[in-house]
């Protein structure tokens, strides 16, 4: 009788492991059912190679598999530094998008592989599908993917710091603005090298970027205008992702719900 | 296809049924017990892996050693994969690899080493071992993990452990030689060869086809 039941229970747990959706929960139902099927040999007698299906099946193939989820299970999040939205300091990343996205990560039982890109290669490659969001201060253009709520409210604004033409950050939304004649830098870094060493006069950039040139000290006497109001960051989705996407804003409207996430925007923007 | 998949299993809980209820004839073959004694063990499947069919086992070892030499020698033209992205840290995965560790490899070592009196022996105790390796590599990176082990010395021990086992095991299974030390030090072999072996193979897929 516990035989049959054993063998019942292996059947179950193997049909358990082939109809989940998610990778981690078939290689969990996999494990289980080499556990059972363990049990299955040492009820017939076969102490020996339970032992070795237990140590093999449930061990070393649930720990391969895990190794494997954690690469092709991924959510690919491509993304440019942006203090304090996301962020790496050391071997940690942080930031105020990069809690939401682990709360993601959670919520869907999957890893987040975090890829560092300029600015502009972050919507071809949600258009190719190798990246499945992005990240790190995107005011989305209207054809850029599926934008989540707005996080963060922004604005964009030049700033002039000397006579010269007016530079801004290629596949930003600063790109648009830009009046002819206009030069494009890959990233905030260069752009503002180019501004303090005088290259070019001025600057067309979000709040964000233009506060922490600020905070470091880098950028003094500049006139500050604004160029477009109304704008937010937010995190983007890949276009065709609607479950992505459809989770994101779950996730989103817990957090908001809970009051976690006006917590986290005041941890970390105050 | 799926109804040859529902047939197979259902002939597979058949046969199982059958099994149970002892309507199979059964073998005429000598009592485990009295081979088991035999060779002075008290398993009898120690007994007949490391004893009456010790053939098959030492070939059997030199058929993981060399399915290991080829993952090595297929790989090497690959290149090794550069620059991993960041993983972020999971601290209950690193803590319980930390505490677990130790207790993994200290029942791989007692299985193997009691192989030759009740169940377990050197493949299941190189399997646990190896488990717990692959364990370490989940929370601390694969590549970070090689350092710590140094690979290069792992793979000279494991070499050597097969051409210990190969030598001694002709050697015993010519003379015929029956004594429980033999099993003792097979069993820790076998353990040896089997858990770096793992490793190693793991660590190469890895490392030439990029970080996990």
């Amino acid at each position: 009788m516990p035989l049959i039941l054993a063998s019942c229970l292996t059947l179950a747990l193997a049909a358990f492991a082939l109809t989940r959706r998610r990778l981690l929960w078939g290689v969990v139902g996999v494990g289980a059912h080499s556990l059972a099927l363990a049990g299955v040999f040492f009820l017939l007698s076969a102490p020996d190679v339970a032992l070795t299906e237990a140590a093999i099946g449930f061990g070393l193939v649930t720990f391969v598999y895990l190794l494997a989820i954690r690469r092709t299970g991924k959510l690919v999040v491509v993304a440019t530094p942006a203090y304090p939205l996301l962020y790496q300091q050391g071997e940690r990343i942080q930031g105020l998008e990069w809690e939401i996205l682990t709360r993601l990560g959670r919520h869907l039982h999957r890893d987040l592989e975090l890829i560092w890109t300029s600015r502009a290669e972050i919507a071809p490659l949600l258009r190719s599908g190798e990246a499945q969001l992005a990240a790190g201060g995107v005011i989305p253009r209207p054809d850029e993917g599926l934008p989540t709520r707005p996080l963060v409210p922004t604005r964009l604004v030049l700033v002039k710091a000397g006579p010269g033409r007016v530079g801004a950050i290629r596949g930003d939304r600063g790109e648009d603005h830009l009046p002819a004649g206009g030069q494009l830098f890959p990233g905030p870094e260069e752009l503002l090298q180019a501004l303090a060493q005088g290259r070019i006069g001025g600057a067309i950039v979000d709040l964000l970027r233009l506060r922490n040139w600020h905070l470091a000290g880098r950028l003094s006497g500049a006139e500050v205008t604004p160029v477009q109001e109304d704008l937010s960051f937010h995190l983007v989705v890949a276009p065709g992702e609607e479950e992505l996407a459809h989770a994101l804003e779950e996730v989103l409207g817990e957090m908001e719900k809970s009051g976690e996430l006006a917590e986290l925007i005041r941890r970390y923007l105050a | 296809m799926r109804w040859l998949a529902g047939a197979a299993t259902l002939s597979l809980v058949g046969l199982l049924l059958f099994s149970s209820l002892n309507l199979s004839p059964s073998l005429q073959a000598p009592e485990l017990e009295t081979m088991a004694g035999m060779y002075g063990v008290r398993n009898a499947v120690a007994a007949v892996v490391l004893g009456a069919r010790l053939w098959d086992t030492l070939f059997e070892v030199l058929v993981f050693a060399m399915a290991m030499v080829g993952v090595r020698i297929a790989l090497r033209p690959l290149g090794r994969a550069q620059g991993a992205p960041p993983v972020p840290e999971s601290h209950l995965l690193s803590q319980a690899a930390r505490l677990l560790w130790g207790p993994i490899a200290v029942f791989a070592l007692y299985l193997a080493a009691s192989g030759h009196l009740g169940p377990g022996g050197g493949f299941p105790a190189g399997a646990i071992l190896g488990s717990g390796l692959l364990l370490l590599a989940l929370a601390q990176g694969t590549e970070s993990l090689a350092q710590r082990v140094h690979e290069g010395a792992l793979e000279r021990l494991e070499y050597a452990a097969v051409a210990l086992l190969l030598c001694t095991g002709t050697a015993i299974a010519w003379a015929g030689t029956k004594s429980p030390s033999w099993f003792v030090a097979a069993n820790l072999l076998v353990g040896l060869e089997v858990a770096i072996g793992a490793w190693v193979v793991l660590h190469r897929f890895v490392a030439h086809r990029g970080e996990l």
